[in-house]
C-alpha cells in the first residue's frame, strides 16, 4: 500500500534525431501527461537525439496541425519536466555544448544509469 | 586528497573516482576538479548510490571542484 503512495517516475530516453520528426513529440507529451497524472517526468536525450535540443531546431520542426516542437518542449519544461543531455553526444555529433538549450541539464553515463534504475516506468524513442 | 581531471570525459572521471576514493580514509575527504561538463550530475549520483557524501561543489568557469567524503 506504501509503495503505491510513493510519487512514480517516467524517464523518457530519446535518441531519434531531427532526421525522424515525427519520433520527437511522444516524449514531450507523455512527460507533460505524466505531470499531470502526479508523476515526476524526465527526458534524456543522447545520440542523434541530442540535435533536438540544439538550440533553434526544435522551432524549424512543425507537423501538420500539431504546434512547433519548440512550443511542445516549451509547455512541458513549464509543466515541470526535466530535460538531460548526454555531453559525450554532443561530441559525437560534432556540436558545440554551447548550443545547448539553456534549460537542458548536462550529464553522462553515471547519470542516465541511475535514471533508469530510479524510475518506474522508461520509454526509449 | 585532490584528484585532477581536466582533460577527460565522461565516463572517465567516474572510473577514477571510484579508484581513488579507497585510498582516504573512511571520514575523509576526495577533492576531484574536473571540465567534464556532464562530471557535477554524474559523480553525485555515482557517490549517492556508492554510499558516499557529496559535502560541497563549486563551478568557476568550466571548472568544477567537488568534495566527496568516503562513508564505508
Amino acid at each position: 500500500m506504501m509503495e503505491d503512495m510513493k510519487r512514480k517516475k517516467m524517464l523518457y530516453v530519446q535518441t531519434s534525431g531531427i532526421d525522424a520528426p515525427e519520433r520527437l513529440y511522444a516524449p514531450f507529451i507523455l512527460a507533460m501527461t505524466a505531470k499531470a497524472m502526479e508523476m515526476d517526468a524526465a527526458v534524456y536525450f543522447l545520440i542523434r537525439g541530442i540535435t533536438v535540443i540544439k538550440k533553434g531546431e526544435a522551432a524549424k520542426i512543425k507537423i501538420g496541425s500539431f504546434p512547433s516542437l519548440k512550443d511542445v518542449m516549451d509547455q512541458a519544461v513549464e509543466a515541470g519536466v526535466e530535460l538531460y543531455a548526454c555531453a559525450q553526444s554532443c561530441e559525437l555529433m560534432n556540436m558545440p555544448k554551447g548550443d545547448l538549450e539553456s534549460r537542458v541539464k548536462v550529464a553522462g553515463a553515471a547519470t542516465l544509469n541511475d535514471l533508469v534504475v530510479e524510475s518506474d516506468g522508461v520509454m526509449y524513442f | 586528497m585532490e584528484l585532477d581531471l581536466r582533460g577527460l570525459y565522461c565516463p572517465i572521471p567516474v572510473f577514477r573516482a571510484r579508484e581513488e576514493i579507497s585510498n582516504v580514509g573512511v571520514g575523509e575527504e576526495l577533492v576531484i576538479i574536473a571540465d567534464d561538463p556532464a562530471a557535477e550530475e554524474d559523480l553525485r549520483r555515482w557517490a549517492k548510490r556508492a554510499g558516499h557524501e557529496v559535502t560541497g561543489s563549486q563551478k568557476e568557469g568550466d571548472e568544477l571542484t567537488i568534495r566527496i567524503r568516503r562513508m564505508r
